[in-house]
């Protein structure tokens, strides 16, 4: 009664190994990537200002980047780190966290008759504590739902697809974050959390459908994919528009561009890993593991 | 009828707690409430009860550490009151700190303590003082303890206000894992600068003895606010100086008869050598009024002399007599400086100061605060259209498309009624809470949509309720894996990251106990007709 829009995979034309290629390989190379900035710069993803301390000033200016930042070199101690151009403003961050160091960019950027719309610094300690406790976030995050996965389903292959799905849509968009030159934040943690809960609702579908449902195989995966596509492109679509609608090149709202992209690269993992390694472990599963 | 509405009960909970959040938002609210945090400054031209934080109102917000350490569980022997201050006095002394800079807190019930409020002072300084002078104790950690933290707070919030800084605010916020403590200012519509000089000097009003003795001056510290029990108004003497009466405590009273007996202040040559305006660095027997200032080892090491003046002759006969009935003139130099420390005697001095270069300040102009708040309504209301832009094109039948997204904004509303109900002041990372949950919310109406209207009518309301219970039982799981990912969050303190936390879980658990349940009924209203 309702039209399907959702394209056909020819899943019986592929054995399970070939269409776990696709996700292994995508996942080995974000692995290589990450692996290869460990390795370079000393962290896997190159951290912030929330998570190293520093500071960030928003200023109106209509001077150029590089006359800011020579306004700012010339006249302080503290060294410019970035100068990047939001609409209208100009966002300049420096490694400086004292008070004093502050105070003295402050009346800079006052005396060279810039506007301060925004200043933030972060103490180094207070980052790293932030870092520190980031890091047992995503950690715990990601324990509570391997542990629901299992509670829920209750056999080995469908609960650790589940986990290995989520797991590939966390480092994907790491990934992509190094190849974008983007560095993490708060924003972006919060973001690789909420990841973690949209990847499981579309795997929790798929093997609720195949496992818990009569009908063949194939009709199980078809009926858990039209629901399942259809949700997660909802949610690709919404989170591109946040994107490009707060990003610095519209309206320059802070905080979400971060959150969207990370989303939009995740969202769209999840649906190369969900459909193709996920669906051929639980075909793995239904045909051989329970045969046996 | 009642069928009907037995049936529908779930759209009909939804109608309810849609009806109370237009309450909550728009309706009048009792009183003149004011939120911690929130900017009310600009309430007035706007029509709902809703709260916007920094990020959407503008000001500053300060979060920073209190400096000192503290040792815990310390053995006191059932010492007296007395020997509980000289023991105070001796490792006053021993660490070369001022009385102010080192407290020791008895309780009856709890442990004792010993706090030392200074940045010169390490771990391994305190450990040996106290070893010194024979005093069992326990670990010696960083921080102070909640009773400082909870005065500091008070204090801050005390001066705030008497600052007439409207819907500024402190608050305490602690880390779930480490227990470290941090305050929290929030100032809306104040520079950075202005909130760091307001929080920044302790406020400490301190009444010196200054007097020559065997050759040297001495300066004993005679009481601070600890010792003030009542401040007055400010008024002017009979020669125009400004001064701010004050009534002691009998302790500080008592104190001050002694010392002014003692050091000869009331003495007929003490009550009139005090030459501190013509020759301030040898002015015989003064006493003098300090702000912010410490005494250590006799000398005044830190702050302003503000007024420095000898004992009123009257005053001095009557402390000569015992007939000091505690009330005593807090002399300064101008009428401005006579505010400031009432104010500041008013509030009380902070225990400690709070260690900024160990915290965080930021400071978000209003107008661009306000550009972010309208700014972001429009990117999540875009957000939305595309989001029934999708649902539309792929159910390609409005009946439910329609209802899909308007269910979808009635979450959002719902969360924006809770937001208002319980004063949550609304910040960036609420907005990205809220297209969260937007986004988990379609996800949800998608599965029960699909499964409902899978092949094969629903002819009776039994496989309805079948076919709802299981869309519901795949919901319901990816539900509480939302929340339990989003858990570490909200109790983590990492600061920004809590408010978004906190809104997808309520969001999620809105969605799940009321809203989505009740996009089923229309569904079924739907196919059942």
């Amino acid at each position: 009664m309702i039209d399907i829009d959702v394209p056909d995979v020819p899943y019986r034309r592929y054995s399970n190994r070939q269409l776990v290629a696709i996700p292994a390989a995508v996942l080995l190379v974000a692995l290589l990537i990450i692996a290869g900035w460990y390795v370079t710069t000393g962290a896997p993803v190159t951290p912030g200002i929330d998570f190293t301390g520093g500071t960030e000033l928003q200023i109106s200016s209509d001077q150029s980047a590089d006359q800011i930042r020579s306004t700012f070199e010339s006249e302080l101690s503290v060294p410019v780190e970035t100068v990047t151009q939001s609409g209208s403003s100009y966002i300049v961050t420096f490694q400086a966290t004292d008070q004093s160091e502050i105070d003295q960019i402050q009346s800079v950027a006052k005396s060279s008759g810039y506007e301060i719309e925004q200043i933030q610094t972060r103490s180094a300690t207070f980052s790293g504590d932030a870092q520190r406790q980031s890091l047992i976030g995503i950690g715990v995050a990601f324990v509570g739902m391997s542990v629901l996965a299992f509670v829920f389903f209750r056999t080995f292959v469908p609960s650790i697809a589940i986990v290995l799905s989520a797991f590939s849509d966390l480092v994907i968009p790491i990934a992509v974050m190094n190849i974008l030159g983007m560095r993490l934040s708060l924003g972006t943690v919060a973001a690789l959390l909420m990841l973690i809960g949209y990847s499981v609702d579309s795997d929790i579908l798929l093997n609720n459908s195949i496992l818990r449902r009569s009908g063949d195989f194939y009709e199980s995966t078809y009926r858990a994919r039209r629901t399942g596509v259809t949700m997660t492109v909802t949610s690709i679509i919404a989170m591109i528009v946040m994107t490009i609608l707060s990003s610095r090149f519209v309206f320059g709202i802070p905080l979400l561009p971060q959150v969207g992209i990370i989303l939009v690269v995740g969202l769209t993992a999840d649906l190369m890993n969900t459909y193709l390694m996920n669906v051929s472990l639980l075909r793995y599963y239904v045909y051989e593991g329970v045969a046996k | 009828m009642s069928p009907n509405l037995r049936e529908n009960w779930r759209i009909i909970l939804l109608a309810v707690m849609v009806l109370l959040s237009t309450i909550a938002i728009f309706g009048p609210v009792g009183g003149d409430q004011t939120v911690p945090g929130a900017n009310t400054a600009n309430q007035t031209d706007d029509p709902t009860n809703l709260q916007f934080g920094l990020d959407l109102s503008g000001g500053t917000r300060i979060r920073a550490p209190l400096i000192g350490i503290t040792a815990e569980d310390v053995e006191l022997q059932e010492m007296e009151n007395e020997e509980v201050r000289a023991l105070e006095r001796n490792l006053t002394t021993e660490l070369s700190v001022s009385t102010q800079d080192l407290t020791i807190r008895t309780s009856a019930n709890e442990t004792n303590t010993v706090e030392v409020f200074s940045n010169n002072i390490t771990k391994a300084q305190l450990e040996s003082a106290l070893d010194e002078h024979g005093v069992n104790h326990g670990e010696i950690r960083d921080g102070v303890t909640d009773q400082t933290l909870s005065e500091t707070e008070r204090t801050l919030d005390d001066k705030i206000s008497g600052a007439g800084l409207s819907g500024g605010d402190a608050s305490i916020s602690r880390s779930a894992t480490g227990g470290e403590a941090f305050i929290v200012v929030e100032v809306p519509n104040m520079p950075r600068e202005a909130v760091k000089e307001l929080i920044n000097e302790q406020g400490t009003v301190l009444v010196v003895a200054h007097f020559p003795q065997n050759g040297s001056y001495r300066n004993v510290p005679m009481f601070s606010q600890e010792g003030i029990a009542h401040v007055g108004t400010m008024q002017r003497s009979q020669t125009g100086e400004p001064n701010v009466p004050v009534d002691l405590t009998p302790r500080a009273g008592d104190n001050f008869t002694n010392a002014m007996n003692t050091f000869g202040f009331t003495s007929p040559q003490g009550t009139t050598n005090c030459t501190y305006q013509s020759n301030p660095d040898d002015s015989g027997h003064c006493i003098y009024t300090v702000s912010n200032g410490k005494v250590v080892n006799d000398t005044i090491v830190e702050g302003t002399i503000v007024q420095g003046a000898g004992l009123n002759p009257g005053l001095a006969s009557t402390i000569r007599n015992g007939d000091f009935q505690n009330a005593f003139q807090v002399e300064t130099s101008n009428a401005s400086e006579a505010q400031r420390l009432a104010l500041n005697m008013r509030a009380g001095a902070l225990p400690t100061n709070l260690d900024l270069d160990a915290g965080t300040t930021s400071y978000i102009e209003p107008s661009l605060a306000q550009r972010f708040k309208s700014l972001s309504v429009v990117t999540g209301l875009l957000a939305m259209l595309a989001v029934g832009a999708v649902v539309g094109w792929r159910y390609r039948e409005p009946k439910i498309a329609i209802p899909m997204v308007l269910t979808a904004a009635a979450e959002v509303y719902l969360l924006l009624g809770f937001a208002s109900i319980i004063g949550m002041a609304l910040d960036l990372s609420h907005i990205a809470g809220f297209i969260a949950v937007i986004g988990t919310g379609v996800d949800d109406l998608v599965i029960i949509a699909d499964e409902i209207l899978q092949q094969g009518d629903v002819s009776t309301n039994r496989v309805f309720r079948s076919r709802f219970r299981k869309a519901f039982w795949v919901i319901g799981a990816a539900a509480a894996t939302t929340v339990i990912a989003m858990a570490p969050l909200a109790v983590l303190s990492l600061g920004d990251l809590q408010g978004f936390a906190i809104v997808t879980i309520v969001g999620v658990l809105i969605g799940v106990l009321v809203t989505r349940p009740a996009y089923g009924d229309v569904i079924r209203n739907l196919v059942m007709d």
